[in-house]
């Protein structure tokens, strides 16, 4: 799952400033299921903003609120079609691809984005979210008992543990735990510790240049007359 | 694809849902088992909210006579509550008796229009009688009852002993139907109905009830000293004091046996003896009433039967002997079969025979009489043989209860109506599915268990001396604490935008009683059955896609928010503070009483049924329409009938804590009170909690003049 | 022929010693070259740091540069924390030209524990990596198989950490270390002795030369200090209350009496090849340190 977190509601407060009539957009998908920007969410904020006006001496707004099933494809976008008219501004609580979807979608209207997008990831427990994937483009699981290096590893390191590996836990921070000893321990169990004796060469980073695309579709020459 | 409001400026997708008035809730197993449907799970849920009078008119409303009921009816909507799965039923008989007693039952007039020409007949004014009377004269016809004896009731009356049900009770229930214009003609035998259709009546109801004592079939039955248990109740009811002697045999096992056998005792007899020829398991008499019997001194013989009576009067030897059970017989019950050899003898002044009763329909009547001497009828219709004559009540099933006596009067009564109207007899369908299932065992796990609120009784020495009623009646607390026990089954949750579910799981994890689950094909579903109705997913399903089925459970808190608030600004009372405080828990404790005598002006209360339902949304809506501080009143964890509903409350006050301090606003405008929590009185805790409003108040009104 | 003085001594069978410098944060170098000077004859080589604990600082490549000029033999530490392979093979490259023959090769702490906590970590490679890719350039090609155009050559080494709990993956990467090329290894701090016997169990069978690290502690808080916040030291109580309980000022002369009395320990009984002292900005105790521990030497160029 994409998760991300709800900006400080000051940060949106300004962001907003400028436009009177704003449009508060959620997102039934991804941003429903990490709690940051679904319908009650969006709710939420409107309400919160409402009280700004009222309490916190922001200049006056006028707010529609919305939720799209996804905004990261047009179809979902389209019918919005009528509304967008009616406002100054799009205030987007879906990840950073709604956001870019929908100003490309609606040029002629600004979007402003209302969660930070964080990361990729789990939740083994309600309302705690861990990064899992980096998106690196080549993945290795297999090799590492199903615990990604370049996720958990702070450093990112394919041959691990390094120097600062202290009781299990990496040396940013004790919460964190040191993903080559989890590595190694959970290969131990499957019995696949050659895997980890193994050495394993520098990254092709030529993955990650962005923007990534991918293209899944074949190309196909219906060609002239007889085909 | 969602829909938006058609309000341009604020469309909330529940908008939707708060102007339709639909309502998916499914019938609870007490209702289905009531034989007149009574919505028993709304009425207790008033109770529980201390809204006794708005419960009394829900009972009202689907039964005539509520105070009969709940004295004497036999409650099938107990044996079938589904709390008995968690520990007890709820004692619903008995929240009826405190709707009826502390609703003011008493004082409600009764009146009736006539509106049309035809009139009916009823034959017997037994609880069918009566009951087909009342709906008959409600639907605007004229309504004469006969009876055969001096006083009205029937079985109420005759049958039922004065310490169960006091003669006032059914007075003031006959009273009221003759304020509504109903004729009753006592000491009128009905030995013709062709009679009745001579005098002008259009419709006959025949409803003569069952009061013919089935015989032993043993020697010596006609002996003097042997008196047929129906017989002897209705003598004493109706003012003879039969002189039983002191040594008293009763044969049976049911209620008549049961009452013969505890009036017997109030009449002055030292040993009275029940000989049932089954065992205790099987006995049909009530099980309350059995155990009552006994605290009074009743002595029960199981699995014994009298084979011969010999003797003079006065001096009765009864001959009986030891049963021992066997096969089951054609009712399911195993069989009794008499132990050779092991007969016994007793001196017994009275043999008191309750071994069943029959209907007795002259024959002149001219009806089809079927099995066990019972009326036979069309079952959907009521209508017999003869044309424009219907029947009703024990008549046609043999002795059975009292509600269903009512009910069949109120079936009785729209089939006559439809007739003497030409109209098609429609079947009516219940417009409601009703809940089936058992509770799982995880649901009942989580279920707290709480012991059910027994009414208090007269001690057993006080009771035997006379008939005084023998149950009393609930305090407030206990009522109150009963009618919370209630699972509130088919009022659950439900999932009523499949399209907006992104199957977060969030209903799931935070479900204190594991109810919502993924099916085989990944979809989360959340069964009527299990759900307990605390309202948790449905604040904190992130998609806003889950409801509660009930509306009113919907709409409550919004509603009375937006009431409040409009007329706080009216007031212009400052600083406001606006009070979530639960209505369960209130009540219970009269901390509400305190809550309003120790608010000051300023404060407003809105009432929520559980603290589980405030979200942030309600919360900020306050500050934003100028409350300066907000409270949560609740019951706390352990007093709450739900349970996490304490936690997900305060998460949701700590969010609203972090909004507001981003504009500026101080967390300590907010708090929580338990109002069960020992030391602090919620009334002092309140004051200060103002005091320190005021202080806010004071220093953010001191900021604007500076800025200003 | 050796790639290296340094390496020459570390094939002398000498015992060996070492100590690093950690360069100013700033342009002013002349208390580093002070040290340099106070140490150039007194060791087998000099370290000098990169970006130690991601603090930003005079960059080692620099500081080795110094060192040489000076007449010193230096080892040249590089960390794949802030640079990417293009980089890490060009320092490589102007370090050789420059007569820098030796490399320490570390993955390098993370950039969080450091002062700039917002910078972004490189790690395009690891210290295995590294190895590999200073043996491969040795072969003529740079990391995407390209001719070079001269090759550089070095003595290569690494870190290991003996005390560690985690001691099985530790392990794992030492041998992968050894395989990648690795010709020696300068330890974590080390206090227990046994740790290091039992290390050293292991560790013979390679033809590889293990430096015990020795870091000189100045107080009980110090040592805690380090202990919570510094990645790979592990200073064990029974060391933090001996310091605890030094006579009020007198808690650096404890805390040399420490580390002398394992390093003599460590040459006495010939536990392992060498040590390596790490004075953490006290550099110019380290004459007194190896005097008191009778390892003073005139190392001749």
């Amino acid at each position: 799952m994409i998760v991300a977190e709800q900006k400080p509601l000051e940060e949106i407060r300004r962001l907003i400033a400028p436009y009177e009539k704003v449009l508060i957009l959620g997102c039934g998908t991804c941003m429903t299921v990490c709690g940051a920007g679904g319908e009650r969410e969006g709710s939420l904020l409107h309400s919160a903003l409402r009280v700004a006006q009222t309490r916190g001496g922001d200049e006056a707004h006028n707010f529609l609120e919305y939720t799209v099933k996804r905004q990261c494809d047009f179809e979902f976008l389209d019918m919005l079609e009528d509304r967008v008219g009616e406002v100054d501004a799009i205030l987007s609580l879906g990840c950073g691809i709604g956001v870019q979807v929908i100003a490309e979608r609606f040029p002629d209207i600004p979007v402003l984005p209302g969660v930070n997008t964080s990361f990729m990831g789990a939740s083994k427990e309600l309302g705690v979210w861990d990064e899992r994937c980096a998106a690196c483009g080549e993945c290795r699981l297999d090799e590492t008992g199903g615990i990604c290096p370049i996720t958990r590893c702070v450093k990112g390191i394919l041959n691990g543990p390094c120097a600062g590996s202290k009781s299990g836990k990496c040396e940013v921070s004790s919460d964190i735990d040191c993903a080559w000893v989890l590595i190694y321990e959970r290969l131990e169990r499957l019995g696949q510790l050659e895997k980890m004796r193994r050495y394993y060469p520098p990254r092709n980073f030529r993955t990650i240049p962005r923007p990534r695309r991918i293209v899944s579709k074949a190309d196909i020459d219906l060609g002239g007359n007889d085909g | 694809m969602y829909s938006a409001g058609s309000d341009a400026f604020k469309s909330d997708h529940s908008d939707g849902v708060k102007k339709t008035s639909f309502d998916h809730t499914l019938m609870p197993p007490c209702q289905d088992a009531c034989p007149l449907h009574m919505e028993i799970r709304e009425y207790v849920d008033l109770i529980a909210q201390g809204r006794v009078m708005e419960a009394l008119q829900v009972i009202r409303d689907g039964n005539p006579f509520p105070s009969i009921c709940a004295h004497v009816c036999t409650a099938p909507c107990e044996t079938a509550c589904r709390r008995g799965q968690v520990d007890n039923p709820v004692a619903i008989r008995a929240l009826k008796r405190f709707a009826v007693e502390f609703g003011g039952d008493r004082m409600i007039q009764l009146e009736a229009e006539t509106r049309h020409e035809e009139r009916t007949a009823i034959v017997g004014s037994g609880p069918a009688g009566l009951s087909a009377a009342y709906y008959l004269r409600r639907l605007g016809y004229p309504v004469t009852i006969f009876e055969a004896y001096s006083e009205p009731g029937g079985m109420l009356r005759v049958g039922i002993p004065k310490y169960r049900l006091p003669g006032e009770i059914l007075d003031t229930e006959v009273q009221r139907l003759i304020q509504m214009g109903v004729e009753i003609r006592t000491n009128t035998p009905v030995v013709s109905l062709d009679l009745l259709f001579d005098m002008g009546y259009k419709a006959v109801f025949v409803t003569v009830g069952a009061h013919q004592g089935l015989r032993l079939g043993i020697e010596g039955e006609e002996s003097p000293g042997v008196v047929d248990g129906a017989t002897f109740l209705r003598e004493v009811n109706l003012g003879f004091k039969p002189s039983i002697g002191e040594r008293i045999a009763v044969v049976g096992g049911g209620n008549v046996a049961i009452d013969a056998a505890r009036t017997a005792l109030r009449l002055g007899a030292r040993e009275v003896r029940i000989l049932y020829r089954r065992s205790r398991e099987e006995m049909p008499a009530d099980p309350a009433e059995i155990e009552q019997a006994i605290e009074e001194g009743v002595e029960i013989l199981f699995l014994a039967t009298p084979t011969k009576i010999a003797g003079e009067d006065r001096q009765l030897g009864l001959t009986c002997i030891r049963m021992e059970l066997g096969e089951p017989d054609a009712s399911g019950r195993r069989r009794p079969t008499p132990i050779q050899g092991s007969e016994f003898n007793m001196g017994i002044d009275t043999v008191i025979t309750a071994i069943g009763q029959a209907p007795q329909i002259p024959g002149d009547f001219r009806l089809r009489i079927g099995r066990g001497s019972t009326i036979q009828v069309d079952p959907i219709t009521l209508t017999t043989n003869r044309v424009g004559v219907f029947a009703g009540g024990d008549a046609i099933t043999g002795p059975a209860s009292v509600v269903q006596a009512l009910a069949t009067g109120r079936e009785a009564a729209s089939r006559i109506d439809d007739y003497l109207q030409h109209r098609y007899p429609l079947v009516s369908k219940d417009e409601k599915e009703a809940l089936a299932g058992e509770l799982l065992p995880k649901t009942i796990e989580m279920i707290r268990k709480l012991t059910r609120f027994e009414p208090l009784t007269v001690s057993p020495e006080a009771r035997v001396k006379e008939f005084e009623l023998v149950e009393l009646v609930y305090d407030w607390e206990s009522a109150i604490n009963e009618a919370r026990r209630c699972l509130r089954c088919g009022m659950g949750a439900e999932i009523l935008f499949q399209d907006k579910c992104a199957t977060c799981l969030t209903c799931l994890r935070v479900c204190p009683y594991h109810v919502p689950y993924l099916d085989d094909s990944g979809t989360i579903q959340i069964p009527a059955d299990q759900c307990q109705a605390c309202g948790i997913c449905v604040a904190e399903c992130p998609a806003k896609a889950i409801v509660l089925r009930k509306p009113q459970d919907r709409r409550q808190i919004d509603e009375e928010l937006d009431h409040v608030l409009k007329s706080a600004a009216q007031a212009k009372s400052k600083p406001l503070i606006i009070g979530f405080s639960c209505q369960y828990g209130l009540y219970g404790t009269g901390a509400l009483a305190s809550l309003w005598r120790g608010a000051k002006a300023g404060i407003w209360i809105v009432p929520v049924l559980c603290v589980a339902k405030i979200e942030t949304e309600h919360i900020l809506q306050a500050f934003e329409m100028g409350a300066e501080g907000v409270f949560i009143a609740g019951c706390g964890q352990e007093q709450c009938a739900r349970e996490d509903t304490a936690f997900w409350a305060l998460q949701r006050m700590e969010k609203a804590k972090k909004v507001l301090a981003q504009i500026g606003l101080e967390p300590q405008r907010l708090q929580a009170f338990n109002l069960y929590a020992d030391g602090e009185d919620p009334a002092t805790a309140l004051d200060k909690f103002t005091e320190r409003i005021g202080e806010f108040y004071l220093a953010s009104a001191i900021k604007q003049e500076v800025k200003t | 022929m050796a790639k290296s003085l340094f390496e020459e001594r570390l094939n002398s069978g000498k015992f060996l010693v070492t100590t690093e410098i950690g360069p100013p944060k700033g342009t002013d170098i002349s208390e580093m070259v002070h040290h340099i000077e106070l140490l150039k004859d007194k060791v087998d080589a000099i370290n000098v740091t990169d970006h130690q604990s991601s603090v930003m600082r005079f960059p080692s490549l620099g500081g080795c540069l110094l060192v040489r000029e000076h007449g010193g033999e230096p080892v040249f530490q590089m960390t794949t924390r802030d640079r990417n392979r293009l980089a890490l093979q060009a320092d490589l490259l102007l370090a050789y030209s420059r007569g820098i023959r030796n490399v320490l090769c570390l993955t390098g702490d993370s950039v969080d524990v450091g002062d700039h906590k917002e910078a972004k970590p490189v790690f395009d490679l690891d210290s295995v990596q590294l190895l590999r890719m200073i043996r491969i350039m040795e072969s003529g090609k740079d990391l995407a198989g390209n001719d070079l155009k001269g090759a550089p050559e070095f003595c290569i080494g690494a870190s290991v950490h003996p005390a560690t709990d985690s001691i099985e993956p530790q392990l794992i990467k030492f041998d992968k270390k050894v395989e990648a090329g690795a010709q020696f290894f300068q330890t974590q701090g080390v206090y227990d002795l046994d740790c290091l016997r039992r290390f050293m169990q292991y560790a013979s069978q390679f033809n590889v030369k293990i430096l015990a690290g020795i870091i000189v502690l100045a107080s009980a808080r110090m040592a805690q200090y380090m202990n919570d916040n510094v990645p790979g030291i592990v200073v064990p109580q029974a060391v933090i209350d001996e310091l605890a309980g030094a006579e009020k000022g007198k808690g650096l002369q404890k805390g040399i009496e420490i580390a002398v009395r394992l390093m003599k320990m460590i040459k006495d009984e010939n536990l392992c090849h060498g040590v390596h002292i790490m004075a953490v900005g006290r550099e110019g105790i380290v004459p007194d340190i190896l005097e008191a521990a009778g390892l003073e030497v005139s190392v001749h160029v």
